[in-house]
C-alpha cells in the first residue's frame, strides 16, 4: 500500500509538472506571438501603398497614348530644346 | 543634372523631387542595374512571374502602345507583343522572351516628373520633354517652336545611331530620316510617334497626320519635312491692318 501511495504522488507531481511546462509554453508563445506582430520589419502596420504611379497618372496616360500636343509659332529664345534621345 | 544615361533640365519644380521619381523609374527598368525588376525578370528562365504592380501598369501600356502603333513601339523587339499577357501581377510568356520598355519607360518618367511640378515649368530628359504651361523650344537643325501642352520628343539617329529596332526585323530601323521630332498629348505619346514616324520613313509624315499628331521631320542631307498637321499648327497668324 505504501509502494502505491509513492506512485500516486508522483503521478501527481507529473501532472502538475506537465501543467506547467504546457501554461509556460504558452505564455512563452503568446509574448512572442505579440512582440512579433508589433516590432517585426516584415509586417506591415497599416495597409501596404503601391509602389507605382499614382491611378490618376496612369488613367491620363492610357487615355492619350496616341493624341497629338499643342504647339504653336515660338515667341520667345527657348531656354531648352528637343535633341535625338 | 542627370538621370537616365541623360542630360535632365527642370524649371518651375524642385529638381530632388523631379530626381527621386526618375531614379524609382530608373531603378525598377534599366536594363544596365542588374538589380532591377526588368533585370530580374528578364534574367528569369519562369514563363510566369510574378512583377510588381508598378511593372504589371507600365507593360500593360507598353502593350497598349505597341497596339496602338501596329507593332512598330514593341517591348519584345521581335513582333511578338502578342505572346506576352498580364493578368494582376502576374506575367505570362514564352520562355525565354526578353522584355525591352526604353521604347515607354523615360517617356512614362517625364510625364510623372512634370505632373509633380509645383506649378508652369517643364521638365527635359535627353530633349524628351514635357510642359506644364507655354515652353519655347529648340528644335534640330534650327527653328523653335512653342510647345502649349503636352510633350514633345525626338527620335533618331543623331546621336545614338542606329539605336531604333524595327520590330517588322529585328534589325535595327532603316529611314530616310535622321531625326523625328512629334508632339504628343503626353512626353508618352510624342515619343512613340517620333519613333512610329521615323521606323515608317516616307510614310511617317502621313501616318502621323491620320492621327492628328503634329511632326517634323529632318532627313541626312539637313532637309526640314513638316507634315500638315505641324504646319498648320506653327503657321504665323498673318493680320492685315
Amino acid at each position: 500500500m505504501a509502494g502505491d501511495s509513492r506512485i500516486e504522488l508522483a503521478r501527481a507531481r507529473a501532472r502538475t509538472a506537465k501543467r506547467a511546462i504546457g501554461l509556460l509554453t504558452a505564455v512563452v508563445f503568446g509574448v512572442a506571438f505579440v512582440g512579433a506582430k508589433v516590432h517585426a520589419p516584415g509586417h506591415a502596420k497599416g495597409k501596404a501603398k503601391s509602389l507605382g504611379a499614382p491611378s490618376s497618372f496612369e488613367r491620363a496616360v492610357h487615355r492619350s497614348i496616341a493624341q497629338g500636343g499643342q504647339i504653336a509659332p515660338a515667341v520667345q529664345p527657348p531656354p531648352v530644346s528637343s535633341s535625338t534621345s | 543634372m542627370r538621370a537616365m544615361g541623360c542630360d535632365v533640365a527642370v524649371a518651375g519644380g524642385d529638381p530632388a523631387t523631379v530626381a527621386a521619381v526618375l531614379e524609382r523609374w530608373e531603378d525598377a527598368f534599366s536594363a544596365f542595374r542588374p538589380t532591377s525588376e526588368l533585370s530580374r525578370v528578364n534574367a528569369s528562365p519562369a514563363c510566369v512571374l510574378a512583377v510588381s504592380s508598378f511593372f504589371a501598369s507600365t507593360l500593360e501600356t507598353a502593350l497598349d502602345v505597341a497596339a496602338e502603333t501596329d507593332g512598330l513601339v514593341d517591348p519584345t523587339l521581335c513582333g511578338r507583343c502578342g505572346e506576352l499577357a498580364v493578368s494582376g501581377r502576374a506575367l505570362f510568356r514564352p520562355q525565354g522572351l526578353t522584355l525591352d520598355l526604353n521604347g515607354v519607360v523615360k517617356a512614362l518618367a517625364v510625364d510623372e516628373a512634370v505632373s509633380a511640378l509645383d506649378g508652369p515649368g517643364f521638365v527635359s530628359v535627353g530633349g524628351d520633354l514635357a510642359v506644364r504651361g507655354p515652353v519655347d523650344v529648340a528644335l534640330p537643325a534650327g527653328g523653335a517652336i512653342r510647345v502649349i501642352a503636352g510633350g514633345l520628343a525626338t527620335s533618331g539617329t543623331a546621336s545614338r545611331g542606329a539605336h531604333l529596332v524595327n520590330p517588322a526585323t529585328g534589325r535595327p530601323a532603316e529611314s530616310r530620316w535622321e531625326q523625328v521630332t512629334a508632339s504628343g498629348a503626353t512626353c508618352l505619346a510624342a515619343d512613340i510617334a517620333a519613333k512610329a514616324g521615323f521606323i515608317l520613313g516616307e510614310d511617317g509624315p502621313a501616318w502621323l497626320d491620320e492621327r492628328g499628331i503634329p511632326g517634323r521631320f529632318v532627313a541626312a542631307g539637313g532637309e526640314v519635312v513638316e507634315n500638315e498637321t505641324w504646319a498648320r499648327a506653327t503657321q504665323l497668324v498673318q493680320t492685315c491692318t
